[in-house]
Parts: C-alpha cells; sequence; structure tokens
C-alpha cells in the first residue's frame, strides 16, 4: 500500500502536506479574524459523521409500512425528512422519486458532486469519477449492467441531473416476500445504491 | 413575480457559450423538452458564483427530454428520459409543436 | 479534436456525455485531511464567506491540468484560499506566512 499523502501530518515523518497545510491556515486565519468559532469546523465534521446511509435505509422502510408517510414524502421530501428528525443541515431541497413497475429512477451529477448529502452521507467516490459522470446520462442503461442492474426495455429509464440546487433520493420498490418483516428489517435490505437508483433490494 | 413557463409547456433550452460560471450542462443546451414541475425561486449562480448572495432569484425549473432527442445514437426505449434542472433565463418557448402534438 | 473554443465552454467539470471508461465501483473512508476540508468548506459557506458556488467556480478556474492533477478536497482547499484572496477576506502574504507558521509547528512537534 502507498502512503496517504494526507496522513495526520502531527505524526509524519515527511514534509507536512501543502495542501494540509493550507487548509489548516485558512482555518486558523478566520478564527484570528473572528469570521468563524474556532470549534465550528470540529463541530461539522461531527454533523458530517453523524449523516450516513443509514438514515436513507430507516427513511424507505417507514415509507414501505406507513403508507400515509409515503405520500407525504413523495409530495415534499424536504419536509418529510425533517418530520422524520432527519436535520437538513445543508439547506438543500429533496424530491424524492419512487422506483415503479414502469419507471426506473437514477441520479447523477454531470457538474460536479451534487448528492442527498442530510439522507446519505457523502458521495461514494464513484459517483464522483469520470465514467459514472458522463455515461449515467448518455447510456444508463449500459451503465446500469455494470452495477448487475438489468432494466428491461419495457421499464422506462428516467435519468435525474442533479445539475443545480435540488437534491434527489430515490424510493426503491419494496421487495416480495417481506411481508412478515420488521422496519428494522426491511431497512437492512436497503442499501445506498438502491437510493442512487443503481442497484434495487434484493433479500438476503 | 410569475413564473413564465409552467407545467407541460415546450420549451428549448438556449444554446449560449460565453465563458463563465454557469449549470446549465453543454449537453443540454439548444435541445427541446418540457417542463416537468416549476420549482421555487433560487439566487442566481451565474452572480453567487462571484460573491452576489442577494436580490438576483430565478425561479428553476426541470425539463424533461427525451433521451433520443439528446443523443442521436441513443441504444434504448423511446421513452426513456433524461430530466434537469435549468434556471428561467435559460429557457425560451418551443414554438415549433412537437411531432406527436399535430393531429392528423 | 479539442479546440480552443472547447476548452473554454466545456471546462473540466462539465462531463455529461463525453467519452469515458468502465466504471470503477471505488470508494474510501474520508482521510482527517479531507473531513477537516468538507467541513471547511460548509463553514465557508455557512458564513458567505466563498458559497458553494465561488467555491465551484473557484474550482474550475483552477484549469484542466490541475484539476486533473489534484485531488478532489485538495481543488477544495487551493480554491478557497483563491475566492478568499480575491474578496479582499485575506491576503495572500498573511496566508503565506501563516502556512510558514503551521510548518515550524508540526516541525518542533514532530
Amino acid at each position: 500500500m502507498t502512503a496517504d499523502p494526507h496522513a495526520p501530518i502531527e505524526t509524519a515523518a515527511a514534509e507536512p502536506d501543502y495542501f494540509d497545510v493550507l487548509q489548516q491556515a485558512i482555518r486558523e486565519l478566520l478564527v484570528e479574524k473572528g469570521l468563524i468559532e474556532a470549534d465550528e469546523v470540529r463541530a461539522m465534521i461531527e454533523t458530517l459523521d453523524a449523516h450516513q446511509p443509514a438514515l436513507g435505509s430507516a427513511l424507505v422502510a417507514r415509507a414501505w409500512t406507513d403508507e400515509a408517510f409515503k405520500e407525504r414524502l413523495l409530495a415534499d421530501g424536504t419536509a418529510a425528512i425533517e418530520e422524520f428528525g432527519i436535520e437538513n443541515y445543508d439547506g438543500t431541497k429533496l424530491i424524492v422519486l419512487e422506483q415503479t413497475p414502469e419507471e426506473h429512477n437514477l441520479v447523477v451529477c454531470t457538474l460536479c458532486s451534487c448528492y442527498p448529502r442530510p439522507v446519505l452521507g457523502l458521495p461514494p467516490d464513484w459517483y464522483k469519477s469520470r465514467p459514472y459522470r458522463a455515461r449515467a446520462v448518455r447510456e444508463p442503461r449500459v451503465l446500469l449492467k455494470e452495477f448487475g442492474t438489468d432494466v428491461p426495455e419495457d421499464v422506462t429509464i428516467r435519468v435525474h441531473d442533479s445539475n443545480a440546487n435540488m437534491r434527489y433520493l430515490v424510493l426503491p420498490m419494496r421487495p416480495a416476500g417481506t411481508d412478515g418483516m420488521t422496519e428494522r428489517e426491511l431497512a437492512g435490505l436497503v442499501t445506498r445504491d438502491t437510493m442512487i437508483g443503481v442497484t434495487t433490494p434484493r433479500l438476503p | 413575480m410569475s413564473d413564465r413557463f409552467v407545467k407541460h409547456q415546450r420549451v428549448r433550452i438556449a444554446d449560449r457559450d460565453a465563458p463563465g460560471h454557469v449549470r446549465t450542462p453543454v449537453y443540454a443546451r439548444g435541445r427541446e423538452g418540457r417542463i416537468e414541475r416549476v420549482l421555487p425561486r433560487f439566487l442566481n449562480p451565474e452572480r453567487e458564483a462571484y460573491g452576489v448572495n442577494e436580490g438576483t432569484d430565478v425561479t428553476l425549473y426541470r425539463v424533461r427530454i427525451d433521451q433520443s432527442a439528446l443523443w442521436p445514437d441513443y441504444d434504448g426505449p423511446a421513452d426513456d428520459v433524461l430530466e434537469l434542472e435549468i434556471y428561467e433565463h435559460w429557457l425560451e418557448p418551443a414554438d415549433r409543436p412537437h411531432p406527436e402534438e399535430v393531429t392528423p | 479534436m479539442t479546440t480552443k473554443r472547447d476548452l473554454v465552454v466545456q471546462p473540466a467539470h462539465d462531463l455529461g456525455g463525453l467519452p469515458a471508461g468502465p466504471l470503477v465501483r471505488s470508494d474510501h473512508e474520508l482521510t482527517p485531511f479531507e473531513k477537516n476540508c468538507h467541513a471547511l468548506l460548509n463553514v465557508l459557506s455557512r458564513h458567505k464567506l466563498v458559497n458553494t458556488e465561488e467555491k465551484r467556480r473557484g474550482v474550475e478556474d483552477l484549469g484542466a491540468q490541475i484539476i486533473g492533477e489534484l485531488t478532489y478536497y485538495e481543488r477544495w482547499a487551493v480554491s478557497a484560499s483563491k475566492v478568499l484572496n480575491e474578496k479582499g477576506v485575506i491576503t495572500s502574504a498573511e496566508l503565506g506566512a501563516k502556512m510558514n507558521e503551521i510548518r515550524t509547528r508540526l516541525r518542533e512537534a514532530a
């Protein structure tokens, strides 16, 4: 394994990393100038750590078991996640897209890496990669096959380019054979990738 | 201020290429589609990118475009679509009716 | 063939529909540096010191070569420093002095 260029600098034997010194210098200067609080960046890291895909999984499981909640989620995603207790810390607006037997939704950001962070955390590397961003809009069916997802020809694909202010969460279809499962067990079926639209939930 | 476009209206995305920070992807410029929904107003990102943090609100729309209209060689069913967000100042009415709308 | 106009009109971040290789399902846990950068830019955005569009514009303005060579969060750090400098929030001189101060501190602690 190659050395991590951004290993914690206080323990690194080599020269401090240029970019790590840069980010630290920006933070310290702005604190000295009274433009940000000394503790703010650390507190923001805690917020980032608290937002993981498990929040989205729990949200989907609730929608699968509570029809009225699902309706509210589809009508106004932003209000529904707040009702569910998820802090919308980045202030973005959420649109929830329902997978149906007729329609398969897929989310991409061709311009950068827009992602529903309050419900899914930070995006995986592949979501930010050139192959995903370039090809999702042009050949979604071929790309989905590379994820092992075969969308039949009679199912319409709706690709959503998350290119501006809205954020998108896919509400996957509840798999057959899960009638006896608890909400918690159902959440276990809802992986991050099913909520981006690149895979579909499966029974273990 | 009322929104200039309504749901289902046919629109054309402007084909402009001046330098500057914009959120209209190159692949969508000059293409036609329909308003999928009208979104709230947001600060114009083209001004926000240069530090203008107020007073530039513009309506945002989701525009639905047929994949076959975007990529001449699109390899998939004719119903496949792409949707993206376009600010009002990038949209113009598409006068020419869609072929499917012309009654025989 | 890429023309000079294309370099201006389709900068390195606008990738939709361009040729690209097979998908690699890569991911990694963020390093402390990456988390610090992400959190810092969120805080800068909250205070409108560097809003999200300014950060993006700052990255785009780095140009294709730097965008290609730097990692995702390295680009953010450089973009933030440039935007703060442009806006007169910090000067290059004080940033340079602070960077030297931090390096000295880190070497002494090592």
